[in-house]
């Protein structure tokens, strides 16, 4: 493995091990569960991904294995803590069941949608449906994003940090689609290039959430007016 | 009844949106894998989905 993707191990592992221990001392453990334990399974992943590259190498098809499957785990928790944030963000509307019943309906419909996509194309559909569920679930995060930020800003969201945390999500669903995007389009030159901004990604939820969570505490709010600029 | 409606309407349209965005991004798509988490290199691009 190149000294670069080592360095940026390093630091990613660093920051989540540091957003962690920010989250325990600033009580945001339990309050934002999910979003830790997204940070724990990536490390987790991150940890079995290297042990799997040291022993079996980059080229072998075990680490082609174990990066989709820990990939589809991770997205998956991911899309929990879309739906944890919605829940919060509609929760004086009293529309967090509701949010629970479409979140569940949504995983379902993926699944079944990605299933129909690659059922006629597979002798063996393990690996490829969790590539395929994993991609179509991250466009699906996206989308509720989207709908998460549309929904802060109509509903003059003010919790700071729950704000912060779905912008950051919102951003870091763009990146990655931007990156899909390039590789799609793009030449040899640009596929080199996503294979480093793809480990610089992963550092960037964990230290804009540690950020917020270092900077904000649960009472901190923002106004209105510094949230949307609205010309009168 | 209407909100359990509004449930799969909901979930639908999103569903829709997002296999329709990802439909627009992925058009000229060469079947490459590269999208996913963590800090790990993604494996090689082979042109390919990952083995069967």
């Amino acid at each position: 493995m190149p000294s670069q993707f080592t360095c940026m191990l390093i630091l990613g592992v660093a920051l989540e091990v540091c957003f962690l221990v920010c989250s325990i001392f600033r009580g945001a453990l339990l309050r934002y569960f999910f979003l830790n334990l997204y940070v724990i399974l990536s490390l987790f992943a991150d940890l079995v991904r290297q042990y799997v590259l040291h022993y079996y190498g980059f080229h072998s098809p075990d680490y082609v294995y174990v990066y989709y499957y820990s990939d589809l785990l991770l997205t998956l928790s991911l899309f929990i803590v879309v739906i944890s944030l919605a829940s919060r963000v509609f929760e004086e509307l009293h529309f967090a069941r509701f949010v629970r019943w479409v979140a569940v309906l949504l995983l379902l419909g993926t699944a079944v949608f990605s299933y129909g996509v690659i059922a006629q194309s597979s002798q063996r559909l393990y690996t490829t449906f969790a590539y395929e569920l994993s991609q179509n679930l991250y466009f699906v995060g996206l989308v509720i994003t989207y709908i998460l930020w549309g929904a802060v800003l109509k509903l003059r969201e003010t919790r700071t940090r729950l704000v912060q945390m779905v912008l950051a999500l919102g951003l870091y669903f763009s990146a990655y689609a931007g990156t899909y995007a390039l590789v799609n389009l793009g030449t040899k030159h640009e596929v080199v290039l996503v294979q480093y901004l793809g480990p610089l990604l992963g550092c960037f939820l964990p230290i804009s959430w540690m950020v917020t969570i270092l900077r904000h505490n649960e009472d901190s709010r923002l106004t209105p007016a510094r949230l949307v600029a609205l010309p009168r | 009844m209407s909100r359990k409606l509004g449930a799969v309407a909901l979930a639908l349209g999103i569903l829709v949106g997002a296999m329709g965005l990802k439909t627009m991004i992925a058009a000229h798509s060469n079947g490459a894998v590269v999208m996913a988490n963590g800090l790990s290199p993604a494996p090689p691009v082979t042109g390919q989905h990952p083995p069967k």
